[in-house]
C-alpha cells in the first residue's frame, strides 16, 4: 500500500524526555494520614471517619479553592494536543519525533493594541524529520485541522515549516496559510482519510 | 420377501431398521440356522446388476450382517474369501466399509492386508470420485491399516507411498483433509522417500496456506487452526523437505495477507525446531536475510515476535552439542551477519531502527549461553566506545538501554540469585567488563546532574539487572548500588514527579528479595538513623523515609526487624512527657499496618510478640491515656486509636482461637485491670476520652469469630445491644459516633443469632415512628441506617418492611430529617472496611440487588405523585414539600453509587426519567452537585455497556444531550448577588459555580461515550449502514456548544471538551453528500 518511505530510519526522543506538564502535588497536608502513599496503598483509610464526620459533603468544600483558580490555555496544553498526532509514513508521535516542540509553540495576543481583547494567535512551527520531505503540507494540514477542532473560537490558528528546516518552506507555508486552498484541501476525501488516520492517536 | 430385499428396500431411509434386519440374520448364522455362503449366494443377480446402487446396496447388505457378527465367529478361511469378495467388488459401497470390518479381526493376515492395499491404490481414479462420506470411509480404511498392519504397507515401499499419494490427490474436504495429513506424516516420518522428495511435499504443500473457514454451527468442530496444525506437521516432518519447504515458507512472506505471513512463519519455526541441525545451519543466513526486513520494518507487531522467536529457535538449534566456541561453528557463522547489521543499526542508537536492532540482538543471544557469548563477544566493545564518544545524554541514554537489554539476555540465559535451576556452566561473557559497567553506570547514576531523570532512571535500570544477575556482582558492588540508592532516597530533593524515587524504592526491593543481608546491613541503619525521636510537628521528613523502609519490607527477615524496631521507637514516643505531634506515631502504626498487611500473618511465629507487644500493651496503654493515667495523650487522638484499632483487628484475626477467646473477655475492658479502667458499655457516665476506647472495641469486635462468647451476652444481647445503640444516638465526637455506629452494625449482623432477630428489630422500630416528631437530630436517623444496613445485608426477614420504612422518612415534613435520611441510603450497601466479608460479616450475596428491586420502583412511583401534585397546584406550591423531591433523587444517587451497574441495566426505563430529573437539580449546593455526580457516574456507566441505542429506545437522546451540555457549562451563578461578599477573601472568585469543574468533566465523559460506537462488532453491520446514528438530530448542537466548552477556564475540562468534540466529529457521520 505504501510508497516508497522517504525518511526510514528517523531519530526518536523517549516519550519520557518529552516536556509534560507536572501537576501540583498535593501537599501532605491535606489528607488526614499525613502520607500519600500510605492513602493510596490503603484507601480505605481516606474515607470513613473523615467524609461522614459531618454531613455535608466536605471534600468539595476543600477543592473549591482550587476549582476557582483559572488556568489559561498555554504552550504546553498546545503541545498536548498536537504531539500525539501520528506520522503519516510511521506509527511514531509527532512528538517523538521532534515534528513539532514545545519551544517552537506560541500564543500571542492578536491585537496587541487593544489590550482587553480576548483574540489569540497560535504560532506552530513544525521542523519535518527530512529537508525534501513531501508530507510537511501534510504534516502541517493535520496540525491545522487539530488545533481548529480543539481551540475555542477566539483563537487563530497558523502552523509554519521552521525556518531553514525544508528545501521548499516558502511553497509549504504560503499553501498552508491561504484559507481557500486549505479549505479545498480539506474537501479532498483521500486527504481527509491520512489526517483521520494521523488524529486517531489522539486522545 | 427376503431379508435382502427387505434391507434394500428400507436402508436408505430407515438405518435403524436395516441394522436390526441383518442384525437378525448374523443371529441365524451364529446359531446355524443359515450360512454365510447361502447370504452371498443369495446376493445373486443383484451384485451383477447394471445399476451400481443396487450392487451397492446389495453389497452393504453383506457387510452389515459381517459387521453384526461377534469377531471371532469368522475363520479365516472364510475372511480369506470374504476379502477376495470385497477386492473384487471394491468400487461398489459398502465394499469398503466390509473390509474395514474385516481387518480388525485377528484372522486377517498379512497376505489380506497386502491384496486389500493393492485393490484401494490400483482404483484410485474411481475411489477419488466418489462422494465426501465414501472418500472418508476410503481414507479411515487406510488410516486403519496404518495402525494395524503398518508393516505390510512399509514393505510394499513406493507402491503405497505413491498409491496412498495418488488416491489423495485433489482431496478437498477438511475432514478428510485431517485424515489425509496424518496418514502422509506417518510416510513422511518412516518409509525412505528419497526418491519422492518432491512429490511428496509437493501433495501437502499445495494446501499452504489454507485458507479453509469453518461454516457457522459446524456440525464436525473442525477449524482451520486444526488444519493448519496437521498440514504444519507435515511440511516441519523431515530435513529432506528443507531444500522446498525453507524457499517456499520464505517466498510466502511477500504476501500482502498478515495472516499467509503469520501462518509461513509459524511453519518455519516448526521447521526449525524439528529439522536435523545441519540443515537448519544451511538454511540459517537465508532466513536472517528475510526475517530482517519483517523485524526492521515491521508491519504488525506479531510478524515481529514471530520472526524474532524464528531467530531464538535457529540459535538454540544451533546451539545443541557446542561445549566449545570458536568462528568456525555454524552458530557463529550464523550469528555473523546478524551481529553486524545491530552494531550498524546501534550507531546511531536513538534512531528508529534501533529498537528493532535491540531485539534481534536480544532474541538471538538468549539463545544459548554459546550464542550470548558470541554475540556479547563483537556487541559490547563497539557499544561501550559509542557511549565514551557520545556527543549527547540521548544518545548515551540510548546506548544504556541497549546494555539493559543484553542484561536482560544475560539474566534469561544465566539466571538471577534466587533461580533455582543448577547453574550454567559456561562462564558468562560480561564478566570481563565487569568494572567498565559499573564504573558507566555509576557515573551515570550518580554524577550526572539530577534533572536528567530519565537518563538516571536508565542506568539505575541497567544497574539493577546487573545487581540481580546470578553469581555478577560482589557483594560490595551490590553494596555500592545500594548504597547510590539510599542516597538518592535520603539526601536528594525529588525532582520532577520523583519517578527516579520511586524506581530507587522498586529497586530496593527487588534487591532486598535476591539480597537480604545488603539491604538489612546498609539500607536499613541508614533509614532508621534519620527517624526522629521526638517529632514536634516541624519536621515531617520521617514521612518519606517510613515509606520507603514500608515498601522495601517485603523479605522476612527484613520485615520482623522492621516491625522491632518500629515497635522500640513507638513505646519510646509513649513514654515521652511532653506532648508532641500524633502524626509521628500514627505514621509509624500506618507503617506496621501497611507491611503486615502485605503479609500473611497466620503461623507467623512473630504472632505471639506481636499479639502482647500490639494488642494487648497498647490497648491497655489507650485505657490508661482514656483514665488520664498515662505520660501523654497520643493514644486518645482518634486517628492513632483508629490505626491501632485497624492493626489489632489484623492481628486478632490471625491468631489462634485460644487467644481469641482471650480477646473476648477483653473487648470492653481493653486488658487493663477494673480499678484502672472503666469498661464503657453500661457505664453510668463515661467522658469523652473513655467513649473514644470503643473505637478499639470495635476493631477487637470485628476481628473475632461469630461464636464467640462476648461479654454481656447471657442469656442474650438484647441490653448490650440497647445500650450502644443509646450511646450511637448520644452525640459524640464523629470518630467514636462512627465506631459506635459500626459496633452496633457488628452486633446485629454478625453476633446476634438468628433466633434473636427480634430483638434488633424492635429496636429499630423503636426509632420509625420519627417521621412524626420534628426532631432536627440527625443521629437517631445514623443509627437507624446503620442497624438497617446491618439487618438488610444478612437479609433479615423483615427487610423489605425495614426498606419501605425508611423511605417513607424521606416524605418527612421536617426538611432535616428528610434530607438526613436521603443520604443515608448511601449507607445501606456500601462495602465498609470494618462490616466486611474479611471480618466475617454476614453479606448475602442477593441483598443489593433486593434493596435495588425494592426500593426504585418506589422511589419512581413517589416522584411521580409528587410531580402531579405539584404541577396541579401550580399556583400555590405547598411550601412544605419542596424538599422531597430532592430527598428521594438523593436517596437514588446514593443507592446507585454503590450497586453494581448490571444490576442497573433492567430497570434502565424506569430509572432514565429519574435520572433525567436529577440533572435537573441546578443548583450550586454540595447535595445538588453529589447527586448530579453520582447520576453522571451511572449515566456514563450506562452508555459505556449498551450505548446511545438503549437511551433511544427510551426516547430520551435529545432530553439527556441537552442536560449534558447544560451541566458542561461554566456559569458562575448570579453574579449579581456577590458585590458586598468581601468576607470570602478574593470577592471576584468567591460565587459558586452551579456546576463545579468535576461534573463539567464527568458530563463531557458522557457525551464523549455517546459518541463512541461501544462493542460496534456486535451490531451487524447492514444494520448499521441502513440506520442512521440517532444522534445525528442533536449533532449539530453539541459541537456548537462544545466549542464554547473548549474555552473553560479549567484545563481538564477542556481536555474532556476536546476528547468529547473529536469523538462527535468523528465517530458521529453526517449525511452531508446527501444533504449538500
Amino acid at each position: 500500500m505504501a510508497s516508497e518511505m522517504q525518511n526510514e530510519n528517523p531519530t526518536i526522543l523517549s516519550s519520557a524526555d518529552l516536556p509534560t506538564r507536572l501537576r501540583a502535588s498535593v501537599s501532605h497536608k491535606n489528607s488526614t494520614y499525613g502520607s500519600e502513599f500510605f492513602a493510596f496503598a490503603l484507601p480505605s483509610l481516606t474515607d470513613g471517619t473523615v467524609k461522614f464526620s459531618d454531613n455535608s459533603p466536605s471534600p468539595s468544600e476543600s477543592e473549591s479553592d482550587d476549582d476557582l483558580m483559572e488556568e489559561p490555555i498555554d504552550e504546553q496544553e498546545i503541545f498536548d494536543l498536537i504531539s500525539t498526532i501520528s506520522d503519516p509514513e510511521h506509527p511514531i508521535s509527532l512528538g517523538a519525533l521532534a515534528v513539532v516542540s514545545l519551544p517552537d509553540i506560541a500564543i500571542k495576543p492578536s491585537l496587541p493594541n487593544v489590550p482587553d481583547s480576548p483574540l489569540r494567535t497560535v504560532t506552530v512551527l513544525i521542523t519535518p524529520t527530512i529537508t525534501h520531505c513531501s508530507l510537511a503540507t501534510v504534516i502541517g494540514l493535520g496540525v491545522r485541522v487539530r488545533l481548529e477542532q480543539s481551540l475555542p473560537p477566539r483563537f487563530r490558528v497558523d502552523v509554519q515549516i521552521k525556518e531553514g528546516t525544508h528545501s521548499t518552506a516558502d511553497e509549504v507555508n504560503k499553501q498552508l496559510a491561504d484559507k481557500e486552498r486549505v479549505a479545498a484541501a480539506l474537501e479532498n476525501g483521500t486527504l481527509m482519510g491520512v489526517i483521520a488516520k494521523m488524529m486517531e492517536t489522539c486522545q | 420377501m427376503s431379508a435382502l430385499q427387505t434391507f434394500m428396500l428400507v436402508v436408505d431411509h430407515d438405518k435403524q431398521e436395516a441394522r436390526q434386519i441383518a442384525e437378525r440374520i448374523a443371529q441365524d448364522v451364529e446359531s446355524k440356522k443359515t450360512t454365510l455362503v447361502d447370504i452371498v449366494q443369495s446376493l445373486g443377480s443383484y451384485i451383477n446388476d447394471d445399476d451400481p446402487l443396487l450392487r451397492g446396496k446389495a453389497v452393504s447388505y453383506l457387510t452389515a450382517v459381517i459387521k453384526a457378527l461377534p469377531p471371532k465367529f469368522l475363520t479365516r478361511q472364510q475372511v480369506q474369501v470374504l476379502t477376495t469378495f470385497y477386492c473384487d467388488r471394491i468400487e461398489d459401497a459398502g465394499a469398503v466399509v466390509g473390509i474395514d470390518t474385516l481387518q480388525k479381526l485377528d484372522r486377517f493376515t498379512k497376505d489380506m492386508a497386502e491384496e486389500v492395499a493393492k485393490a484401494l491404490f490400483e482404483n484410485f481414479s474411481t475411489l477419488q470420485s466418489r462422494a465426501q462420506s465414501q472418500r472418508f470411509q476410503v481414507y479411515q480404511l487406510l488410516n486403519e491399516m496404518m495402525s494395524n498392519h503398518r508393516a505390510v504397507l512399509h514393505e510394499m515401499g513406493d507402491t503405497s507411498l505413491i498409491g496412498t499419494v495418488d488416491l489423495m490427490t485433489g482431496e478437498k474436504d477438511p475432514r478428510n483433509l485431517m485424515l489425509v495429513f496424518s496418514i502422509l506424516k506417518v510416510f513422511m516420518f518412516e518409509w525412505d522417500i528419497s526418491n519422492h522428495v518432491e512429490f511428496l511435499f509437493d501433495s501437502v504443500y499445495n494446501y499452504f496456506p489454507i485458507t479453509f473457514k469453518p461454516p457457522p454451527n459446524d456440525p464436525y468442530g473442525i477449524t482451520s487452526q486444526d488444519l493448519k496444525d496437521r498440514l504444519q506437521d507435515c511440511i516441519s516432518s523431515t530435513s529432506q523437505f528443507a531444500p522446498h519447504a525453507i524457499p517456499a515458507l520464505l517466498d510466502k512472506l511477500d504476501s500482502t495477507s498478515q495472516n499467509v505471513k503469520k501462518d509461513a512463519l509459524n511453519a518455519l519455526i516448526a521447521c526449525i525446531n524439528s529439522y536435523n541441525p545441519d540443515t537448519v545451519s544451511k538454511y540459517s543466513i537465508t532466513i536472517w536475510e528475510t526475517l530482517k526486513f519483517e523485524i526492521l520494518n515491521a508491519q504488525e507487531d506479531f510478524l515481529s515476535d514471530l520472526s524474532l522467536k524464528a531467530l531464538n529457535d535457529i540459535a538454540k538449534r544451533l546451539s545443541e552439542g557446542v561445549t566449545q566456541i570458536s568462528d568456525q561453528l555454524p552458530l557463529a557463522q550464523y550469528l555473523r551477519p546478524i551481529t553486524k547489521e545491530c552494531n550498524e543499526q546501534l550507531r546511531e542508537p536513538q534512531q528508529k531502527q534501533a529498537k528493532p536492532a535491540q531485539q534481534i540482538l536480544k532474541a538471538a543471544s538468549e539463545g544459548s549461553p554459546a550464542s550470548f557469548s558470541l554475540i556479547v563477544q563483537v556487541v559490547v566493545a563497539p557499544l561501550l566506545t559509542l557511549y565514551q564518544g557520545a556527543d549527547g545524554i540521548t544518545k548515551q541514554r540510548a546506548l544504556l538501554e541497549t546494555l539493559t537489554i543484553l542484561f536482560e539476555s544475560a539474566i534469561t540465559v544465566f539466571g538471577e540469585w534466587t533461580t533455582r535451576t543448577p547453574e550454567v556452566l559456561a562462564e558468562n561473557p560480561l564478566l570481563e567488563f565487569k568494572d567498565q559497567f559499573s564504573e558507566i553506570l555509576g557515573q551515570a547514576l550518580m554524577g550526572t546532574v539530577k534533572e536528567e531523570v530519565s537518563f538516571r532512571i536508565s542506568a539505575l535500570k541497567g544497574f539493577l539487572r546487573l545487581s540481580t544477575l546470578r553469581d555478577f556482582f560482589h557483594d560490595s558492588e551490590i553494596g555500592l548500588f545500594v548504597q547510590y540508592l539510599n542516597e538518592i532516597l535520603l539526601k536528594e530533593e525529588s525532582v520532577g514527579r520523583a519517578e527516579l524515587k520511586k524506581e530507587a524504592i522498586a529497586a530496593l526491593a527487588d534487591i532486598s528479595k535476591h539480597q537480604p543481608r545488603l539491604i538489612m546491613d546498609i539500607t536499613f541503619p541508614a533509614f532508621v538513623a534519620t527517624l526522629p525521636d521526638f517529632d514536634d510537628g516541624t519536621d515531617t521528613s520521617y514521612i518519606p523515609t517510613l515509606e520507603s523502609l514500608a515498601q522495601i519490607s517485603v523479605e522476612k527477615a527484613i520485615f520482623e526487624t522492621l516491625v522491632r524496631r518500629l515497635l522500640n521507637k513507638l513505646s519510646l514516643l509513649l513514654q515521652k512527657g511532653q506532648p508532641g505531634s500524633a502524626a509521628y506515631p500514627r505514621a509509624i502504626l500506618l507503617t506496621i499496618f501497611y507491611v503486615m498487611n502485605q503479609r500473611k500473618l497466620e503461623g507467623d511465629p512473630g504472632l505471639e510478640m506481636y499479639y502482647d507487644k500490639i494488642v494487648v500493651a497498647m490497648c491497655r496503654s489507650a485505657a490508661a491515656t482514656a483514665s488520664g493515667k498515662a505520660k501523654n495523650n497520643i493514644l486518645s487522638d482518634p486517628t492513632v486509636l483508629e490505626i491501632l484499632g485497624r492493626l489489632c483487628n489484623l492481628i486478632v484475626r490471625s491468631l489462634p482461637r485460644s487467644k481469641q477467646d482471650e480477646v473476648t473477655k477483653n473487648i470492653y475492658t481493653l486488658f487493663a485491670s477494673p480499678d484502672d479502667f472503666q469498661p464503657v458499655p453500661f457505664a453510668q457516665s463515661t467522658s469523652e476520652n473513655q467513649q473514644r476506647t470503643m473505637i478499639l472495641s470495635t476493631y477487637l469486635l470485628a476481628g473475632l469469630p461469630a461464636d464467640s462468647a462476648l461479654p454481656h451476652s447471657s442469656p442474650n444481647i438484647s441490653d448490650l445491644l440497647s445500650d450502644i445503640v443509646k450511646r450511637s444516638v448520644n452525640g459524640s465526637e464523629p470518630a467514636t459516633q462512627l465506631a459506635i455506629l459500626r459496633h452496633v452494625a457488628l452486633l446485629a449482623n454478625k453476633f446476634l443469632p438468628k433466633s434473636d432477630l427480634g430483638i434488633a428489630t424492635s429496636l429499630l422500630e423503636s426509632f420509625i415512628p420519627l417521621k412524626t416528631a420534628t426532631t432536627t437530630e440527625s443521629e437517631p436517623i445514623k443509627t437507624i441506617f446503620w442497624l438497617s444496613k446491618a439487618l438488610i445485608l444478612r437479609l433479615a426477614p423483615s427487610t423489605t418492611k425495614i426498606l419501605t420504612s425508611l423511605l417513607s422518612l424521606l416524605s418527612s415534613p421536617s426538611p432535616q430529617t428528610s434530607t438526613a435520611a436521603a443520604r443515608g441510603f448511601a449507607i445501606l450497601l456500601k462495602d465498609d472496611d470494618i462490616l466486611s466479608p474479611t471480618n466475617g460479616a454476614n453479606i448475602r450475596l442477593l441483598a443489593n440487588q433486593r434493596v435495588f428491586t425494592t426500593l426504585i420502583p418506589l422511589i419512581s412511583s413517589n416522584i411521580r405523585e409528587i410531580n402531579i401534585t405539584s404541577s396541579s397546584e401550580t399556583p400555590a406550591p405547598a411550601p412544605v414539600c419542596q424538599h422531597i423531591k430532592p430527598a428521594h433523587l438523593t436517596a437514588l444517587s446514593g443507592i446507585l453509587s454503590t450497586i453494581s451497574p448490571t444490576l442497573v441495566m433492567p430497570e434502565l426505563p424506569t430509572l432514565l426519567p429519574l435520572l433525567l430529573q436529577s440533572l435537573d437539580l441546578q443548583s450550586p449546593d454540595s447535595t445538588s452537585q453529589a447527586v448530579r455526580a453520582a447520576t453522571l457516574q451511572t449515566l456514563s456507566v450506562i452508555i459505556r455497556e449498551s450505548g446511545v441505542s438503549v437511551i433511544e429506545e427510551c426516547g430520551h437522546v435529545q432530553s439527556l444531550v441537552s442536560r449534558l451540555l447544560k451541566t458542561a457549562e461554566y456559569t458562575p451563578s448570579s453574579p449579581s448577588l456577590s458585590p458586598n461578599g468581601g468576607g470570602e477573601g478574593e470577592g471576584k472568585d468567591g460565587e459558586h459555580l452551579i456546576n463545579g469543574p468535576r461534573l463539567r468533566v464527568d458530563s463531557l465523559r458522557c457525551l464523549f461515550l455517546l459518541a463512541q460506537t461501544p462493542n460496534a462488532e456486535n451490531v451487524p453491520v447492514v444494520a448499521k449502514a441502513g440506520k442512521l446514528s440517532p444522534l445525528l438530530p442533536v449533532r449539530n448542537q453539541v459541537l456548537r456548544a462544545l466549542r464554547f466548552v473548549l474555552d473553560d477556564p479549567k484545563r481538564d475540562v477542556r481536555k474532556a471538551a476536546v476528547d468529547a468534540r473529536g469523538a462527535w466529529l468523528r465517530g458521529v457521520d453526517e449525511a452531508t453528500e446527501d444533504e449538500d
